[in-house]
């Protein structure tokens, strides 16, 4: 009996998400506070992985949750708050991306608090440290994927990511950038076409 | 079905984005197709590839990120704007300003209420060994949608709490797990009460995740403080003493920091040396500094980096 009463009362005790937002819109700091850790790693870990680099992650975390914090009082729930915030998040990530482009500056080096860090030493790798074969196979992979990613647009980059990395569905997707599954689908299936060119053999 | 229309399927096939009838087709196509079979595995070996290189955020700049945001808030970003506040609005503050001091807690001391009932009548009725069950009680409802149709019909969607009370002895199965949902609830003073509770079972790896995980992120100093009290017994894992690092590092508040402090010294540990020297350089709270001085002196550690 005890397990079914558990059960029984287990659904109210999901985080309440629409209550913090109400609260949240209401001028409550702590609500405001905890809405935001409970999305704010996966917003990092999008930016981290779109543009490469802590600096600008950083400043991207920043941008989207101030205008979030702005803007909570316009949020009517016309759709789920995790849309709304990831249509602020892309939107910044993209023209973050686009400057980007304009400026051709992709320095491998970047400046952090804690010294200068190689991009590519940001990235995940095997344990391989006792194989020094594996070890440069690696980076010959990652320099190669690296160079892959920097040959999409924008928009590619972003519909990969957010399908590969973030399981988001095509349409939803579509959703969130203002446009279509159908376009989403297209974007996907050029970034992969275009990636697997670059990679070639590494794959 | 081609190879050339097979080739711009794979992706979509791979990430499961095709209809169930497209994808059959496609099935039966790779089973013929040595070609676009390669194609796929090419696919996936790909796919298995990017996964592995993920970009790692730096550790610590999350925290780094949180801590902006606050100085950008506090500092001066512009208020959200209030919405216009009604009569009932209106008459709840005037409440809350009467009961001075509980405002923040209208809700909580319910929910508290609620959980103490549940363990004061546990006290009083020894011989029951399980949890027990109230009957089903009050039910409340929230409206989520409205919408009328156009022949004088309305369809509305709800959802439906019912409160109820469980009763039991803190180190039931049942009980703990309402605990540790309890620790993630929104109001601080049911989250300082659960945590406060887990003690019992303290050493159990779900546990002690949800008490590092209020002492790390848990936005209420007095919750923080309280898991901090909980973990003692666990001072000496090296999972908690990395999470109590980090904490020292990272918090803003020099009650918690001293307390952190005090659990790190439980256990002689080198490694923390580095840690306590960071923190007397960047301290800005006098207590908390000596503390840690003592803490190196204790070590027979220097005070300074060097």
């Amino acid at each position: 009996m005890a397990q079914d009463a558990a059960g029984a009362v287990a659904a109210p005790l999901i985080p309440p998400i629409d209550s913090l937002i109400r609260a949240a819109q209401r001028g409550d700091q702590d609500a405001f506070e905890q809405l935001v850790r409970a999305h704010d790693q996966s917003v990092l870990r999008l930016a981290m992985n779109l543009l490469r680099s802590p600096e600008d992650a950083r400043d991207v975390y920043q941008e989207a949750f101030l205008r979030v914090y702005r803007n909570l009082h316009s949020f009517r729930f016309d759709c789920s708050f995790h849309t709304w915030l990831y249509r602020i998040v892309t939107n910044i990530c993209l023209d973050q991306l686009r400057k980007r482009r304009v400026r051709k500056e992709e320095s491998a080096v970047v400046e952090t608090p804690e010294g200068p860090l190689d991009r590519m030493e940001a990235f995940e790798q095997e344990a391989a440290h006792a194989n020094p074969e594996r070890t440069v196979w690696n980076r010959q992979l990652n320099q190669r994927i690296e160079q892959a990613l920097h040959g999409l647009t924008p928009r590619e980059r972003m519909v990969f990511e957010l399908r590969h990395y973030h399981g988001l569905r095509l349409r939803n997707i579509g959703d969130l950038l203002g446009t279509t599954e159908e376009a989403s689908k297209n974007c996907l299936f050029r970034a992969t076409r275009k990636m697997r060119a670059v990679l070639g053999d590494c794959v | 079905m081609t190879c050339d229309s097979v080739a711009k399927l794979i992706p979509l096939y791979f990430y499961g984005e095709l209809m169930p009838e497209d994808e059959d087709r496609l099935e039966e196509h790779l089973h013929g197709c040595a070609g676009c079979a390669r194609e796929m595995e090419r696919q996936r070996a790909m796919a298995a590839a990017l996964d592995r290189c993920q970009a790692q955020a730096p550790p610590m700049l999350l925290q780094a990120c949180r801590a902006d945001l606050l100085a950008a808030i506090q500092g001066g970003a512009p208020r959200p704007e209030m919405p216009a506040k009604g009569p009932w609005t209106l008459f709840l503050e005037a409440l809350a300003a009467t009961l001075s001091g509980f405002h923040r807690y209208r809700t909580p001391v319910g929910a508290v209420a609620l959980v103490a009932v549940g363990f004061f009548a546990a006290r009083f009725t020894a011989g029951l060994p399980a949890s027990s069950l109230s009957p089903a009680g009050e039910v409340f409802s929230t409206v989520r949608s409205v919408q009328p149709d156009n022949s004088g019909r309305v369809q509305i969607a709800f959802d439906e709490t019912r409160r109820r009370v469980l009763s039991g002895p803190t180190g039931d199965r049942d009980i703990q797990r309402l605990l540790l949902a309890a620790a993630r609830e929104d109001n601080p003073a049911v989250r300082v009460e659960s945590v406060g509770l887990l003690t019992s079972r303290a050493d159990s790896a779900e546990v002690r995740d949800a008490l590092l995980n209020a002492v790390a992120r848990d936005s209420n100093a007095g919750v923080r403080l309280k898991a901090l009290d909980v973990l003692k017994p666990l001072a000496g894992d090296p999972q908690v003493r990395k999470t109590l690092a980090q904490v020292l590092l990272a918090d803003d508040n020099p009650a918690v920091r001293m307390q952190v402090v005090d659990l790190l010294v439980l256990h002689r540990d080198d490694s923390m040396v580095g840690v306590l020297q960071n923190l007397v350089q960047t301290e800005d709270n006098n207590y908390v500094r000596l503390k840690c001085e003592k803490a190196l002196k204790d070590m027979n550690a220097s005070i300074g980096t060097f």
